[in-house]
């Protein structure tokens, strides 16, 4: 006969809650990190949320299995900081500040989150909204040649006064069917890297008086009186229909703020000479009657804006 | 000796350039004697007298010559073109709106030949601009001046410089213009008066209710420092004079010392050399007329096709102010259209304006303000009065089919055209 102790079965269902509290930690660690790093998967995402409600039940006995110990933390001098430092790290991720929102920007999840398009037969709709009080919706119905298989390339993105990108919103799956998003994108690009180098850029920084490359800065003015205005445009193209692209817009005015504004047509994209530097140009020329179906892609774009008080 | 004293000149001429000095080119012309020109007071009787040759009155005279009525053209300054010239403003527009030239006609017609004439190049139309200004033509300002001259000369347009209007009153036939110019005292007896003066001078004179802002907006007054200025080619800078009021000589004279005295202090600060300097600044507002009917900015934003409508316009709401401007540009497929009755002011006969003068709200008037569709103006005012004068009638009785197809005839865009 072994002179061990007889495990008694309290003690048993105690250390399982334990271990099990540790694995399902594990698991949650594990799948929340990968949920941050990667795009939406259901099946990360399922395992997270699931294993997160099992880990609710366990923590309620693992605090049952320790109260004695867990009250006296209670009377600690360790209570009031630990439920400050909780309060305050509650506070700045629900109010979600410039920095926070960045790192959440990082998050191939999250990210988009705060960046999303839907598609389907009828509309399609994107939302964007840097700021809890700053909620920009793009709602486009379908037109009647609008088809689903292969679906339209569609771009979307946002240009200063100056003509200039300033952030993408939306890229398309291929570039080559959206060429005047590829076009202003690249010189963003471009002058974007050569800013970064040192080099003096006329092209973004001359024709506004703020001009920036940061979007925050047209979409976001600390002061609206000073804010300059700046325009969505969405590119459109159904593959195989042997028409060019077609660009909508519309400008946007913090100063003069408008709920609800309707996208026009803008024109085409046309490829023209390369500029003096050997560069790739392209503009937009009015459409004309060579342009049947591509007309008829989008019913309508309407752009609305919820500012807040 | 006279050879020798001309051989030793061009030698000398010749040497100074093999130097790789600058000499500077003498050539002559002769002006002829003028019959009479030495006379104080002078009597004219014309079918038409326009008053102003801006970018409206040279091209109503042009198209009152060119219909068959003798006009003279009266202009305080010393050349055609006003605010592209005089002003410096050498890159008129809009001529097109959506694709589509909306603007055609005489003034189209000089600008045209204007810059074939210098080698300049011409805005593609079919291309959407990026900002409205990119589809301005980029005019010589001074070639602009001497062609609009020989048109004039050409359709038969006597020009009277240096004179204005100082008392109107009406004649047997039509009306009394008594006009002063140093050294000139003019009668003009004449049916029609077509007035470009730009804030309607002439029916301020006589007695037609006009409309006119607390707040004029700012003119620009234009020069170049230290770079040169190609005309035709570069935009120039540009000095916000506020308060710039073209009124009355007074108000001129004031706007211009003090845009002057502005860039004087400016080329003293920044040591830089003055290439350049417009005589006078450009203006933007000063009256509008009380008209048959006004224009208001809601028309304009809807491009309100008028059934009496005589040209098109097309340009952003565009008004000046303290802090800038901000164009709010027209909707797709917009273009507005200028009715005859907002050229004729109310209850008048035998008088029609043209220019930034029309009958407009102050909004609208913003964007009906700019050069071609005073060109417009100017080309539909200059064939009705001819038209009128014909007929022994006012330019409100014209037939409105007959009105069209001369301005057809001569080049002009009627809205519904295209």
């Amino acid at each position: 006969m072994s002179d061990r102790p007889k495990i008694q079965l309290g003690t048993l269902f105690r250390r399982s809650v334990s271990l099990l509290t540790a694995f399902t930690f594990l698991v949650l660690s594990v799948t929340g990190v990968i949920a941050f790093i990667l795009p939406f998967s259901i099946d990360i995402i399922g395992l997270h949320a699931l294993m997160g409600f099992v880990f609710v039940v366990l923590i309620g006995l693992h605090v049952f299995n320790n109260s004695r110990p867990l009250k006296s933390y209670l009377h600690s001098k360790a209570l009031w900081v630990t439920v400050t430092i909780t309060a305050a790290l509650t506070g700045l991720f629900w109010w979600q500040p410039a920095p926070v929102k960045t790192v959440l920007g990082w998050s191939g999840n999250l990210g988009p989150a705060i960046e999303r398009f839907e598609m389907n037969e009828d509309d399609m709709v994107f939302d964007y909204a840097p700021s809890p009080d700053y909620k920009i919706r793009l709602n486009v119905k379908t037109g009647s040649s609008y088809e689903t298989s292969p679906p339209p390339q569609v771009a979307i993105w946002l240009e200063n006064q100056g003509g200039y990108h300033i952030k993408t919103l939306l890229a398309p799956g291929s570039s080559g069917e959206t060429p005047y998003y590829t076009f202003k994108h690249a010189g963003w690009e471009k002058a974007k890297s050569e800013a970064e180098k040192g080099v003096k850029i006329d092209a973004v920084s001359q024709p506004t008086p703020n001009g920036s490359f940061d979007p925050a800065d047209y979409i976001l003015p600390t002061d609206s009186k000073e804010s300059t205005p700046y325009a969505l445009f969405l590119e459109i193209n159904q593959p195989g229909d042997k028409q060019a692209s077609l660009v909508y817009s519309v400008g946007i005015d913090n100063s003069l703020p408008r709920s609800f504004q309707l996208l026009d047509l803008r024109g085409y994209p046309k490829r023209e000479e390369d500029d003096v530097d050997g560069k790739e140009t392209w503009g937009l020329y009015y459409v004309d009657e060579s342009f049947v179906t591509a007309l008829e892609l989008i019913d309508s774009a309407l752009l609305t804006i919820d500012r807040g008080k | 000796m006279e050879s020798n004293r001309r051989n030793f000149l061009q030698h000398s001429l010749l040497g100074a350039a093999g130097l790789g000095l600058g000499v500077a080119s003498t050539s002559e012309v002769r002006a002829q004697a003028l019959p009479g020109g030495l006379e104080p007071e002078v009597t004219d009787n014309v079918d038409v007298l326009v008053v102003g040759g801006g970018t409206a009155g040279h091209v109503a005279a042009i198209q009152a010559g060119r219909a068959g009525a003798s006009v003279l053209l009266v202009e305080r300054g010393s050349q055609l073109g006003g605010t592209m010239t005089t002003g410096g403003v050498a890159y008129p527009g809009l001529f097109d709106a959506w694709g589509k030239q909306v603007i055609a006609g005489i003034g189209w017609e000089i600008v045209k030949e204007s810059v074939e004439m210098d080698g300049g190049n011409f805005p593609d139309f079919a291309k959407v601009p990026q900002r409205h200004y990119m589809n301005q033509v980029f005019t010589n300002q001074f070639l602009y001046a001497i062609l609009a001259e020989e048109k004039c000369e050409q359709a038969g347009v006597r020009i009277a410089y240096h004179e204005f209007p100082q008392s109107v009153k009406k004649g047997e036939k039509g009306w009394e213009v008594d006009c002063v110019g140093f050294g000139t005292k003019r009668r003009v007896n004449c049916k029609q008066i077509i007035d470009c003066t730009g804030g309607a001078e002439v029916c301020g004179l006589i007695g037609l209710a006009r409309l006119r802002e607390d707040e004029r907006q700012p003119g620009s007054y234009l020069y170049m420092l230290g770079k040169a200025h190609e005309p035709g080619r570069n935009q120039i800078h540009r000095l916000y004079v506020h308060g710039a009021d073209s009124t009355n000589s007074r108000t001129v004279t004031h706007a211009n010392l003090t845009g002057r005295k502005s860039i004087l202090a400016e080329a003293r600060k920044k040591k830089g050399r003055l290439m350049h300097l417009q005589p006078e600044t450009g203006f933007r507002e000063s009256y509008r007329i009380d008209g048959e009917t006004l224009i208001t900015v809601n028309d304009y934003r809807d491009g309100r096709l008028f059934e009496d409508a005589v040209c098109y316009a097309f340009y952003p709401v565009d008004l000046h102010t303290k802090s800038g401007v901000k164009p709010e540009p027209l909707k797709p497929g917009k273009v507005p259209t200028v009715p005859l009755r907002a050229l004729i002011p109310k209850g008048s006969r035998n008088i029609i304006v043209a220019g930034r003068s029309v009958s407009s709200d102050r909004l609208a008037n913003s964007g009906l303000r700019v050069q071609a569709s005073c060109m417009g103006m100017g080309q539909a005012a200059g064939a009705a009065a001819a038209l009128a004068a014909k007929a022994e009638t006012t330019p409100l009785e014209v037939p409105l089919k007959e009105l069209h197809a001369l301005l057809r005839e001569h080049g002009a865009i009627i809205p519904g055209d295209v």
